[in-house]
């Protein structure tokens, strides 16, 4: 049977046939494609051009930013992506000044308070709620900060060396290693209602919550402010993207990936080839793994291995604070359906956003909706618990990136026992394949650790091509 | 002989079979500043918008001393003096080298890599 994959397949062997056969002209030796037109594969891109590097980006989606996207079509333009730049993240400060992207402190969210259950609670009276499920020692700790404990046993605090062997009894099931560190089982039931960093704590290693933790712990004062694009922080990717020198292929989800020592071809669904001498595969892994790619055995295993965060969004726009009257906040935290709701005024009006936000295993359900009725199902809860917001809400977008299939979800987790040798090894050059994205990355994670990752993709090719 | 060595070389480079890292050539100092180092630090001596302090005249510089740049106060008191030995140390491992430094980064070079990125940064006006 004639499957698409036999038909690429034959006609990358047919490619190859004719390289070999002296036709095809073997080019500068320094030609890279770059698979993915987010911030790493974009950073890298530039890199390599400023060195006399060849490079043509193909991205899959019809907008470059990958998981950057900025929802301009509503109010205020709110983040269904990637929302926060890092004082500290010195490589996306610097790529936003060097071309003139402007930053802002955001406008302040709003406080939370707290949704147990069918109770509403004051962020004033948590400590003495009666819904407060927390023993004795541990009621005043906002559910939000319970994580921020870790930081009392964290190795991470003292070094960056998240896979250092003699650290690895930590590289556990987080469940588990929470109640060893002597959380309560109701802690860890509130980490898990909201946990931005795993999808549940079973499934997700002590060691990457220390590092994530760690890295929040070693900041403050001015450090632990954040930025955004005043105008949406897909400026950034969309100005790096403008100073390639060839544009990038819009709307080319990729196929099949062929290589031999020092060959990369890389078709694309459309029906094109590209050849090169090299090829940066800067996508999330769950975009990855339905291309046609010969990696190493333990590369492939991972892919199908490692777990990626699970996000569903519901972006709203409010005319007038209904929660004023009642002295509500105007965010909640909740145990519920509805996760966490962040609210924040739009700049230079009266109206905010406000985006209901539900993390991990909880989105399960919700993903298993058609768009309709997720928004719905979503919406009837939020008018449950605030009836008074009915009137003065109105939705404006569903976000859900595990079900995008160029993203697979927000950002890779890190199960028990991966912590050690996964990251190194999925990110670990295969022949003339070289690999980008926060996944990869060593030191930070989100846009910063994006960033890094395209640093080093660059450093490996330069290596061999320069 | 030597036609049909030509020959075969030919056919290896037809077959795509020699890899151009064969010539690669090192990579120089400044190439390894522009990946490596550039987007949090410049080769100025004043701050600027960088997070990371300015890179310029760090030869004997006293560790912690860039006017004009909030330092961590590990750097600030670590006694360090910029030259080659203190520099190989600190890039290679910043968090053994002066622990609870501000500096998140892993290094991603390779040993010659870092001390060719230290000479040339030392030689940096």
């Amino acid at each position: 049977m004639l499957t698409r994959r036999r038909l690429i397949e034959g006609s990358i062997a047919g490619l190859l046939a004719s390289a070999s056969g002296g036709c095809n002209d073997m080019g500068s030796g320094r030609r890279v494609v770059v698979v993915g037109a987010g911030l790493s594969g974009l950073n890298a891109a530039l890199i390599l051009e400023r060195w006399g590097f060849e490079v043509d980006v193909v991205e899959a989606k019809t907008r470059v930013g990958g998981r950057l996207w900025t929802l301009d079509h509503l109010p205020g333009s709110p983040e269904g992506g990637g929302n926060v730049m890092g004082a500290q993240y010195g490589r996306v400060v610097h790529m936003a000044h060097h071309l003139d992207i402007a930053l802002r402190t955001p406008p302040r969210t709003l406080p939370s308070d707290y949704c147990i259950g069918d109770q509403r609670i004051s962020r004033d009276s948590w400590a003495s709620a009666a819904a407060n499920p927390l023993p004795e020692a541990w009621r005043s700790i906002p559910p939000q900060r319970l994580m921020g404990k870790l930081n009392e046993t964290n190795p991470l605090l003292k070094t960056r060396a998240w896979h250092d062997p003699n650290l690895m009894a930590s590289d556990q099931s987080a469940d588990v290693g929470l109640k060893a560190l002597g959380f309560p089982n109701a802690a860890i039931e509130l980490i898990n209602a909201n946990n931005s960093y795993g999808n549940n704590l079973s499934d997700t290693s002590l060691m990457a919550l220390y590092r994530i933790m760690g890295e929040f712990g070693r900041l403050s004062g001015p450090a632990l402010a954040v930025q955004e694009a005043t105008l949406g922080n897909m400026r950034l990717p969309e100005a790096m993207a403008k100073q390639l020198s060839r544009p990038v292929s819009l709307g080319e989800p990729v196929v099949a990936i062929r290589h031999s020592p020092s060959r990369v071809q890389v078709a694309l669904a459309s029906g094109k080839t590209l050849e090169a001498d090299a090829a940066i595969l800067a996508l999330p892994l769950p975009a990855l793994e339905p291309i046609e790619v010969n990696l190493s055995a333990s590369q492939t295993n991972l892919l199908r291995q490692i777990d990626y965060h699970k996000v569903v969004q519901l972006h709203c726009v409010v005319e007038a604070p209904f929660w004023e009257a009642a002295g509500w906040s105007g965010s909640w935290w909740t145990d519920g359906l509805l996760g966490r709701i962040f609210t924040r005024p739009i700049p230079n009006t009266s109206r905010y956003n406000m985006t209901v936000w539900i993390n991990g295993d909880h989105c399960d359900p919700l993903n298993a909706l058609d768009e309709t009725a997720c928004t719905q199902t979503i919406t009837q809860a939020l008018w449950q618990l605030m009836p008074e917001a009915r009137d003065v809400t109105s939705v404006g977008q569903l976000v859900r990136w595990s079900i995008d299939p160029y993203a697979g979800g927000v950002w890779a987790l890190w199960r028990p026992g991966q912590a050690g040798t996964a990251h190194g090894a999925i990110s670990a050059p295969t022949g003339r394949l070289f690999f980008a994205g926060e996944h990869t990355a060593e030191a930070y994670r989100g846009m910063e650790g994006a960033m890094e990752s395209g640093e080093r993709a660059a450093l490996e090719i330069m290596r061999v091509l320069a | 002989m030597r036609l049909r060595v030509l020959a075969v070389f030919l056919s290896a480079v037809q077959l795509g079979l020699l890899s151009t890292s064969l010539q690669a050539a090192p990579l120089t100092g400044e190439q390894l500043y522009d990946v490596a180092c550039r987007a949090c630090h410049s080769l100025g001596t004043a701050p600027d918008h960088r997070v990371g302090p300015p890179l310029g005249g760090l030869l004997n510089r006293q560790a912690g001393t860039v006017d004009g740049y909030q330092f961590s106060e590990a750097l600030r008191t670590s006694g360090w003096v910029w030259r080659l030995p203190t520099l190989l140390a600190w890039l290679t491992d910043p968090d053994a080298a002066i622990p609870n430094n501000a500096m998140n980064y892993v290094n991603p070079l390779t040993a010659e890599e870092t001390q060719r990125l230290s000479e040339w940064l030392l030689q940096q006006p």
